[in-house]
């Protein structure tokens, strides 16, 4: 088989340079311009964007699970008063798993997505950084909406959108750690010492160790419940 | 002593021929007035001089240069959705961006590689100069003038077509293999632009029965774009052709040869051999108002004097250059082959049309 010439007749081609000058012409005077100038424009991003992580101490259980859940291993906890998280942004995936499992909200995803670093030590944010975090200086002062109903339209309002989040703290079930299988307890002490709000103490009675857990004090992060080798403690619903 | 009277003989001629411009005459008679000044007045106002240095001489050109560069990216940013240069002064969306990047070639590095061939690489986008700006002394806009001459169209033509020269010799002095597949482009499409773009400017010499600018002007009193259309379209696609603007930037091509002839230079020589194809332009353009846009025709505006038509002159060259870019942003790129085939067959086929048309007007005796 051989490929003919397509052969296309002079009238259709002189209508399609008229054509293309005239979108030339036309885009030359009112474009529209797909671009965002970006430190003065800023684009109106979902709520759901994965940006940088925020941290509130008030809200922090001390639970881990965000040191848990971390894929990329970038979350380690530190004691800063109590265990509070700390990110490495070199390792960070920004996949949000933390701010997803965290039980109380003390994570918040926000949209702020230009952050810089000086340098590869910067990057890790220590907890007081992350309890600190630094201002945020904006220039921008018009929002740029992208609507896509089959042509691409740009909308451009003179409003600040606000980058961070507002996530009302879930109301969840209160739970607390209780011994459900007291006959399991070796007595090894580990759930005394890994709780984080010291709601649990052990004290040694006639060479027996005794459990006893303060209600009032423990958060149901379940710390203990992971640590415990024997499966003695369980978390159960706070009546 | 001799020298003196040399010095002050000069100073009556420079005086004699002087460009008149009422707005600022009180001025330059107060200037005339001041012993070693008046001097460099004279000279600057003398009538040859001041069509070289500043209309429609290097003053234009640094103009068009600034221009034409920020017009050329700003329009064709729009066209393609984008914004362009915006961030040097933005008051005025990044107006003195081309000037900002002069002064960045300024105090670039220039590197001469170790291949090229030394004199040659250094000194050939400044003899580059000598062919690109030989035209200027031949256009005149009115009464300013450098060399007047009956056959100054045929002359200037015959200067254009030296600058494609230079640019094969630079890409050869370079000896880098995109400077040589740029060359041998530049010299291909020499040769298809060349022989329709002579016979086009011929049949307009014809037309007018003459190769006087001060006679092709006065007979235009309709333009000859009107009188000769195909002759100018074949001139408009010639000069599109002949300074590598985008429908034939086969020589220069960014994307396959990185700037042709010109990718191994760097710095100030860099800015000088990219400014090549802007003034080859700006003189086309020049000529291409005179041939078919009734040169400096145009509302005298008595203020200005003698300045006026050269504005004028100078006003319509910008805005044929200015349209010119636009073909830029709007056609893609031909291949060598498509472009030879086009110079060859079609502009060759209606130039000489526009010959049989020019003869035709010719004989009817509708010029005179």
């Amino acid at each position: 088989m051989k490929v003919e010439k397509v052969e296309i007749d002079p009238i259709s081609r002189i209508i399609g340079h008229i054509n293309a000058i005239s979108v030339g012409v036309k885009q030359a005077i009112k474009p529209e311009r797909i671009t965002v100038e970006y430190p003065r424009e800023r684009r109106k991003l979902p709520d759901n964007f994965r940006g940088l992580i925020l941290f509130e101490k008030d809200r922090c259980i001390s639970c881990f699970r965000c040191a848990f859940i971390c894929p990329a291993n970038a979350i380690q906890m530190e004691l800063y008063d109590n265990y509070y998280p700390s990110i490495d942004y070199s390792k960070c995936i920004l996949c949000h798993f933390c701010v997803d499992s965290c039980p109380t909200t003390a994570l918040k995803q926000t949209k702020i997505h230009d952050v810089a670093f000086r340098d590869l030590d910067e990057m890790v944010v220590h907890t007081d950084e992350m309890i600190n975090p630094p201002k945020l200086v904006r220039e921008d002062k018009i929002t740029v909406e992208y609507k896509i109903d089959r042509e691409l339209i740009l909308e451009r309002r003179k409003e600040v959108e606000n980058l961070i989040v507002d996530v009302e703290p879930v109301e969840r079930i209160g739970y607390h750690s209780a011994c459900v299988n007291p006959q399991n307890c070796i007595g090894c002490a580990l759930c005394a010492r890994v709780c984080p709000a010291n709601a649990i103490s052990v004290k040694t009675e006639d060479e027996k160790r005794v459990l006893s857990i303060d209600v009032d004090k423990c958060t149901g992060c379940g710390l203990c419940v992971r640590e415990c080798p024997t499966k003695t403690l369980s978390l159960v619903e706070v009546v | 002593m001799e020298m003196l009277e040399v010095l002050v003989e000069m100073f009556e001629m420079f005086k004699s021929n002087m460009v008149n411009i009422p707005l600022i005459q009180p001025v330059i008679d107060a200037l005339m007035n001041i012993p070693i000044v008046n001097y460099i007045v004279a000279l600057v106002l003398w009538k040859p001089f001041f069509a070289i240095a500043i209309l429609p001489g290097l003053g234009g050109i640094m103009i068009v240069l600034l221009l034409m560069v920020y017009w050329e990216r700003k329009l064709t940013a729009r066209i393609q959705w984008r914004v362009g240069p915006l961030e040097v002064f933005r008051p005025l969306r990044g107006l003195i961006q081309p000037l900002a990047d002069g002064f960045r070639y300024f105090f670039q590095e220039v590197i001469v590689h170790v291949d090229s061939h030394r004199p040659y690489f250094v000194q050939l986008p400044i003899l580059t100069f000598i062919p690109v700006l030989l035209p200027i002394l031949f256009i005149p806009a009115g009464e300013i003038v450098a060399i007047r001459s009956s056959y100054a169209i045929q002359i200037i033509v015959a200067l254009i077509a030296l600058i494609p020269i230079t640019i094969i010799a630079i890409g050869w002095a370079s000896n880098s293999r995109f400077a040589y597949i740029g060359s041998v482009r530049e010299a291909m499409m020499y040769f298809a632009y060349e022989v329709p773009f002579v016979i086009a400017v011929l049949a307009m010499i014809l037309m007018y029965g003459s190769g006087d600018p001060y006679v092709i002007v006065e007979k235009q009193s309709v333009p000859g774009v009107i009188m000769n259309p195909i002759a100018f379209l074949v001139f408009f696609i010639a000069t599109l052709m002949a300074t590598s603007r985008l429908p034939f930037e086969i020589p220069e091509a960014d994307q396959e040869i990185a700037f042709g002839p010109f990718v191994e230079y760097s710095g100030i020589l860099f800015g000088i051999v990219m400014t090549l194809a802007y003034e080859k332009l700006y003189i086309m353009c020049l000529l291409m108002s005179i041939l078919f846009f009734g040169g400096w025709n145009g509302i005298s505006i008595p203020l200005l004097g003698d300045l006026s038509p050269a504005i004028w002159l100078f006003v319509k060259a910008v805005v044929v250059m200015l349209i010119v870019a636009l073909a830029r942003s709007i056609y893609p790129r031909f291949r060598l082959d498509q472009a030879l085939k086009l110079g060859w067959t079609s502009m060759l086929l209606i130039s000489l049309v526009s010959l049989a048309l020019a003869i035709v007007i010719r004989l009817s005796g509708w010029l005179g």
